[in-house]
């Protein structure tokens, strides 16, 4: 993510319209490619295509936040100008994806230590609902899971303790510690939140390798969407404070200019309590509209829907909060800090809310081929909202804004 | 920790609970006046045929090679060989003691329809108009694409069925053949109907005739649940029976607004509203795997204290099982089905789906 504000020139609102209306038919004709169920590729199985565009989104996050650009310039130069690196980077992150996604879960690890990372794997173990489709399904759905740990673990380091305790080594050594801490940190998250979901995917249960969910009475459900809502909570606000806030109030806890283990402590925290009051929030607004969930409700009724759905909401200010920072030059720029980062957090929750109203709205059924309706057991809409997101990303961090920020 | 308690710390915390404005919500949540829609004497529901397909796998594979779960049903040109039908006769016993009966859907493959038709004599239901009316309780294949054997035997039947069609949904019940393309971009046949609906048609939304229900008949409710359904099907009408002092009892084809919430809506809408069983599939392991939220439905199912539950179809015969061994009330069905000329790959010997032949009155 990069926060550097695009105050140095008037910004032309008009053009970053434009942009965005560009990135939203650039995601439409990708979703219609890969995506629509009705049309060519039809990935949208759901959890193969989700697995895919969260694989490609993590290569992305990997290669900024992560590794920080490396081994590619910092920025653009003379020789090797915004375009020619975007194409670049935009490439490395696509085979990154399918590198990670056929390789290393489906070829390497799930070859030969986690079956369920592989449908091959899982199909060789035989055994009730072991065929390819059912197969491809769990092992995506683990894969979604692997990857969600590693974009709050690397979004939260970014954001947290950003180059801590590597700032006076060069970008290779950076690039590569926080490469091991942030994917160490990952592992214990999945093993927490998701692990013990993805044994219970299977008939009998993999009991002897994961436990039963152990947040089924606090949640009333033994689904990791518990974890999953809970996570994109917390993505929110890390996102939120990195771009609307302008990584305040965190800056303040910075020792001459680099992040401290005080401060990523602190984000971590605050971040994480800020998403927990959120996550409540966002389910009494839904017990409102839907009444209070219960165990084994369905649709709208289940808690599992409800956790997820925090999440999607989540989804959907966290692209808000990319639309406003990188189309909308961060409106409004006024020069008192606070009051520009309540602002802003208004408009990204606003500008959310109007893509849940399209998202379930008929233009979703023209847009993306979905059923009209809300809650339907598979489909969610953070592959849309991840997929979207990836595009800005891609053109914000790898194209550095080109062409928006030419202008 | 608790749920409840966890929530209640957290509120605690004074956090602002009033971020409204969500435009694209409808407040479902509001207290209705409760409904009294009458009391039957006894249901009785025999099982004409619940195998909608024979081979779980050889569906899956036209699901995956053809787009998933998200596709248009009528875009996969599904092995004809595999289909079967799902379909029910209701009897009703009303107070005066007089038997009325329904019909729930119409099957897939016309030659399974046929052949489950003449063993149960509802050709002669349907000439004689002993058969009152019919419901498809919602448009997906197996329960709605072998319409024709219905109608052949009474083209005007009344007919209930979800206002949420797709237009070739309705041009089947108008009288159509349709093909989808295969992978070598062949035209494979689908579905037919050479029987044009000419009776009465009654498309059901949430609304109902009255308080959000149609009420054909005292103590039958009928009721329409506008959810989104995987390949492209939406909304689902559901029967309500209110049996004298015993309770009320759900009739289904697939559940897919999910068994529990259905006995939600009774306990907030029905007046006098006592729990009591139901029959049909409950679309919850309809593939035979596995998922921890179908453990939250056998809890679920406890607390909700249903005391009779007959299931098949998508309900998966792996959740029977295990919703038996855990103490759900279970209605065991018999071997019957194993007379009939085909039977369901994965149907086991434990006897927890109540199938072909069998029949329970509640």
């Amino acid at each position: 993510m990069n926060t550097t504000a695009q105050t140095g020139r008037k910004f032309n609102y008009f053009f970053g319209l434009i942009n965005l209306l560009a990135v939203f038919c650039i995601v439409w004709l990708l979703w219609y490619v890969f995506m629509n169920p009705n049309t060519v590729m039809k990935l949208y199985t759901p959890m193969y295509g989700f697995s895919l565009v969260v694989g490609f989104l993590a290569a992305i996050v990997l290669l900024n936040n992560v590794a920080g650009g490396y081994p590619f310039p910092e920025s653009s130069t003379q020789r090797f100008g915004p375009v020619q690196r975007g194409i670049a980077m935009t490439a490395v992150a696509v085979l990154l994806m399918l590198l990670l996604v056929y390789i290393f879960f489906w070829g390497f690890i799930g070859k030969f230590g986690i079956a369920y990372f592989s449908p091959q794997s899982i199909i060789a173990s035989g055994g009730q609902g072991a065929e390819i489709f059912n197969a491809r399904e769990n092992a995506s759905t683990a894969i979604v899971y692997y990857f969600t740990a590693f974009l709050l673990t690397a979004l939260f380091w970014s954001t947290g303790f950003g180059r801590w305790p590597w700032q006076n080594d060069d970008r290779g050594v950076t690039a590569w510690s926080r490469f091991f801490a942030v994917t160490f940190f990952s592992n214990i998250i999945y093993i927490l939140l998701f692990h013990p979901h993805v044994c219970y995917l299977f008939y009998p249960a993999q009991d002897k390798a994961g436990v039963e969910s152990w947040w089924a009475d606090l949640a009333g459900t033994g689904s990791a969407f518990f974890g999953l809502g809970l996570v994109l909570c917390m993505l929110f606000w890390i996102v939120a404070s990195d771009l609307l806030w302008e990584a305040y109030p965190w800056k303040y806890l910075e020792k001459d200019g680099e992040s401290t283990w005080a401060k990523g402590l602190v984000v971590l925290v605050v971040t994480f309590v800020l998403g927990v009051l959120v996550l409540f929030v966002l389910m009494q607004i839904m017990n409102y509209f839907w009444d209070e969930p219960f165990m084994g409700g369905q649709y709208t009724d289940g808690p599992d829907f409800r956790f997820i759905h925090a999440g999607e909401i989540c989804g959907f200010f966290i692209l808000a909060a990319f639309i406003l920072k990188n189309y909308f030059n961060n409106f409004p720029n006024i020069p008192i800090r606070w009051l520009r980062a309540v602002i802003r957090t208004v408009l990204a929750i606003g500008g959310g809310m109007l893509f849940y109203w399209f998202y379930y709205s008929p233009l979703a059924t023209f847009f993306l081929a979905k059923v009209p309706g809300i809650a339907q057991p598979g489909d969610t809409s953070l592959v849309w909202t991840i997929l979207f997101l990836s595009v800005i990303m891609v053109q914000a961090d790898f194209f550095e804004g080109w062409p928006l920020r030419n202008k | 920790m608790k749920r409840r308690t966890f929530l209640k710390s957290l509120a605690a915390t004074g956090v602002a609970t009033s971020l409204t404005g969500t435009g694209a919500l409808t407040r479902e949540a509001q207290a209705r006046k409760k409904i009294d829609f009458g009391e039957v004497k006894s249901v009785r529901v025999d099982v004409l045929s619940e195998t909608s397909w024979f081979d779980n796998d050889n569906l899956k594979k036209h699901m995956l090679d053809y787009g998933g779960a998200m596709t248009n049903q009528y875009d996969i040109p599904w092995d004809w060989d595999n289909a079967g039908g799902y379909m029910a006769l209701i009897t009703v016993t009303t107070l005066e003691g007089k038997e009325r009966k329904i019909l729930l859907d119409s099957g897939w493959n016309n030659d399974w329809v046929d052949y489950i038709y003449e063993m149960n004599n509802i050709p002669a239901m349907l000439k004689s108009g002993e058969i009152e009316f019919m419901v498809i309780s919602h448009w997906h294949l197996d329960h709605y694409w072998g319409i024709e054997s219905t109608l052949k035997h009474k083209p005007d039947i009344t007919i209930y069925a979800p206002k949420t069609y797709y237009p070739e949904d309705m041009a089947l019940l108008k009288g159509a053949h349709l093909t989808a393309k295969n992978k070598e971009g062949k035209d494979v046949h689908v579905c037919k109907n050479d029987v044009p609906h000419a009776g009465k048609l009654i498309l059901c939304d949430p609304d109902g005739d009255k308080d959000g229900i149609y009420n054909p008949m005292p103590g039958v409710a009928l009721r329409n649940f506008d959810v989104p359904i995987l390949l492209r099907v939406r909304g689902e009408n559901v029967f309500y029976f209110n049996v004298k002092d015993k309770g009320i009892v759900t009739v289904t084809g697939c559940c897919h607004p999910g068994i529990l919430s259905l006995f939600s809506y009774a306990r907030k809408n029905f007046e006098g509203y006592k729990p009591y069983g139901c029959y049909g599939g409950l679309h919850i392991t309809l593939f035979e795997t596995w998922d921890p939220k179908f453990d939250d439905i056998i809890k679920g199912v406890k607390a909700f204290k249903i005391q009779k539950l007959a299931c098949n179809h998508c309900t998966g015969w792996i959740w029977a099982e295990k919703a038996a061994a855990a103490g759900v009330p279970v209605v065991k069905g018999t071997d019957k089905f194993k007379s009939y000329k085909r039977q369901s790959t994965v149907a086991t010997a434990s006897n927890a789906f109540l199938t072909n032949g069998d029949h329970v009155v509640f």
